[in-house]
């Protein structure tokens, strides 16, 4: 089969509205960091106590979705899934398009920008997993960029070679983000498990986002895609759901079941909007109502169910990641044994966060300079195919053969 | 552009870029950690040991002493205000009426510390003499220190302030992380730190500092001799602020 890719012309109105959108909200959010920075970071609203907040909530988010893309890539370029070659491009340039939103949610979320981009090579601590991340998200870009040459240039071997390494390395990308929680940090983030249930959720959230991008390009561009492809996309996402589902229930069942950490599960499960979010946001919305739609027979052969539950699931690993990030900042430690601090300077107890709108603004100029880059992207390079189908196997002719007498075959 | 040429000028880079990063860190790093090497090394682990048997209720000298010392400066806002060292009020959980008890917290200064394990451009170290410092003009200001600090004595400057009470001592600017520093400065010139000076002369000489190894030090016959605590000494960070009557 031979699929032809081409950029949009990009002249339409619609176009230039969505690009002067973005272009925008990335100006708006270039201000508000400046603002941030002029000010002092208190003005996000965040605490000592709770010194991460959206910014931190979005980039963790961001690089699951790019380690979720860069996966769904590998259907072509690993496992060699042809039908799904019509998506590869988008799906890496998508992935490095949110890897680079992670970083910039992650670079004006610091209080020294300016020290960024030198510090931390020059003085590269390998036991501090804020010093082995960047290097997995900066390898991360440069292998979405070799892999992008390799498709756009259609190189078989090559692809298939810098794919499985994009593969492995979106694995290591997620885990490696999963650590910085899980590796110890507080009570609430403390988990072996988190890596493993951050590539899960990463695979999830990156697959149903794939779906809506797919869905939507294809429809607000006229091209065909079959609905077998996307069908099969809600199984492979019903099944990460699964796998979501299993790894948060291992997690609280143990918090609830180990003596000392039992008091810090009841604040996860029931300890203030966090647990509204976990509740609702993420297992009813974004797991249970979604996996209902692709397992049932009837609605998961539908789009309009498929789009549906993916964009559930979207927003359902959005609170995942606040659930992650946020309350095991709130919870409050126990700092000396048995005792309860009543009185002092700092609050001690359990801390209060909300999101503040300048954090919002800062969060949108990310998303606008991606969405800008988006839009550039579709019109200058050909990430889109013409149309994406379902080819069938060929199958070799059934032949009418007749022996001859002595037994050879003679044809028809 | 061949792809061999590709892979030759960005593996070119790649080492180069190395190659530079590393010379400039041997320059510049490495130096100062050999003065700290030649100058303060002589084998002493700095310790504290606070007696909270003789600790005054209501008495706050160490912590105003502290502040002053080192122009840690209070807007009176619980959620930005940094405290190097401060007083709490504690209550045990399962029988309020054994009573209420003050408590002085600050930085451990762990043998094992995880802030500076988690520090991605190692501004957050421990001195050779066991005091973990951080250096604010190398800190980013990520504030992955501050979460992994179990003992929340770990502060961000969320906002800069005018007030210079003590122009000895630098003031930091917003952005950067900070803590106790056991007054490092005042141990480099043989001279108590702030929190014990004024414990001496305003209470009741509650707060001792000095070398943990060296057996004839006060400090050390007090660990030896008295019952001493250390806070969450379960997670083998290795704290060295040791209470007695906690």
């Amino acid at each position: 089969m031979d699929i032809k890719f081409e950029s949009i012309e990009g002249n339409s109105i619609p176009y230039m509205v969505m690009m002067s959108a973005f272009a925008l909200m990335a100006v708006v959010g270039l201000i508000t960091t400046f603002f941030i920075i002029e000010k002092g970071l208190w003005v996000t609203g965040m605490t000592n106590r709770v010194p991460w907040g959206l910014q931190i909530v979005m980039a963790v988010y961001y690089i699951g979705l790019s380690a979720g893309s860069l996966v769904i890539s590998g259907l072509y370029g690993v496992f060699g899934k042809q039908e799904y070659k019509p998506f590869a491009r988008i799906a890496v340039y998508l992935a490095m398009l949110f890897l680079i939103a992670g970083l910039l949610s992650i670079l004006t979320d610091q209080g020294r920008m300016d020290r960024v981009f030198v510090e931390p090579f020059v003085y590269f601590n390998l036991r501090s997993m804020f010093s082995i991340n960047p290097i997995l998200y900066i390898g991360h870009i440069l292998i979405c960029v070799i892999y992008l040459w390799a498709l756009f240039t259609e190189k078989r071997k090559l692809t298939t070679i810098v794919a499985t390494t994009a593969f492995g390395w979106a694995f290591c990308v997620h885990s490696g983000t999963g650590a910085i929680f899980g590796f110890g940090a507080r009570v609430l983030y403390e988990s072996p498990l988190l890596p493993a249930s951050f590539v899960a959720a990463a695979m999830a959230s990156g697959t149903a986002l794939m779906i809506l991008m797919i869905v939507g390009l294809f429809k607000v561009t006229n091209r065909h895609v079959d609905d077998g492809l996307i069908i099969w996309l809600g199984r492979f996402l019903a099944v990460c759901l699964l796998v979501v589902v299993y790894f948060l229930m291992v997690e609280n069942l143990y918090r609830a079941y180990v003596v000392e950490l039992r008091s810090a599960a009841m604040y996860y499960l029931f300890g203030g909007i966090h647990s509204i979010l976990f509740w609702f946001g993420l297992l009813l919305v974004g797991c249970f109502i979604p996996m209902f739609l692709l397992f049932r027979r009837k609605t998961g052969k539908q789009i309009r169910w498929i789009v549906l539950a993916s964009a559930l699931v979207v927003f359902g690993v959005l609170c995942e990641r606040y659930v992650i990030v946020i309350p095991g900042l709130t919870h409050a430690p126990e700092i000396i044994a048995g005792m309860e601090i009543v009185q002092s300077p700092i609050d001690e107890g359990v801390a209060n966060y909300s999101i503040s709108i300048l954090e919002i603004l800062q969060a949108l100029g990310v998303l606008g300079v991606i969405g800008f880059l988006f839009g550039f992207g579709l019109k200058y390079l050909k990430l889109l195919p013409d149309e994406a189908r379902i080819y069938e196997r060929a199958v070799p002719a059934v032949a009418n053969i007749r022996k001859d007498e002595s037994g050879v075959a003679v044809g028809k | 552009m061949e792809r061999r040429d590709f892979i030759k000028i960005a593996g070119g880079t790649f080492l180069a870029g190395s190659a530079c990063a590393y010379a400039f860190r041997f320059l510049t790093a490495s130096n100062i950690d050999g003065l700290i090497v030649e100058n303060l090394t002589t084998g002493r682990k700095y310790g504290m040991v606070i007696d909270l048997t003789k600790c005054i209720p209501g008495c706050t000298a160490c912590v105003e002493a502290c502040h002053n010392e080192n122009n840690v400066i209070h807007s009176g806002d619980k959620r930005w205000d940094i405290h190097w060292l401060r007083k709490v009020t504690i209550e045990n959980k399962l029988s309020p009426e054994v009573g209420k008890k003050e408590v002085l917290l600050l930085c451990n200064h762990c043998d094992k510390p995880p802030c500076a394990q988690v520090c991605p451009v190692q501004a957050t170290y421990k001195r050779h003499d066991g005091i973990v410092i951080v250096d604010h003009h190398r800190c980013i200001g990520c504030r992955y220190c501050v979460i992994a600090c179990p003992y929340n004595a770990r502060m961000f400057n969320f906002k800069s302030e005018e007030e210079w009470h003590n122009k000895d001592h630098p003031k930091r600017s917003h952005g950067v992380a900070e803590a106790c520093t056991l007054c490092a400065h005042r141990l480099d010139k043989d001279q108590p730190p702030a929190c014990v000076e004024a414990c001496r002369n305003v209470g009741t000489g509650a707060i001792v500092v000095g070398d943990l190894n060296d057996p004839r030090s006060e400090i050390s016959k007090l660990v030896e001799s008295r019952a001493v605590k250390r806070l969450k000494e379960d997670l083998g960070t290795d704290p060295k602020v040791h209470y007695i009557g906690l």
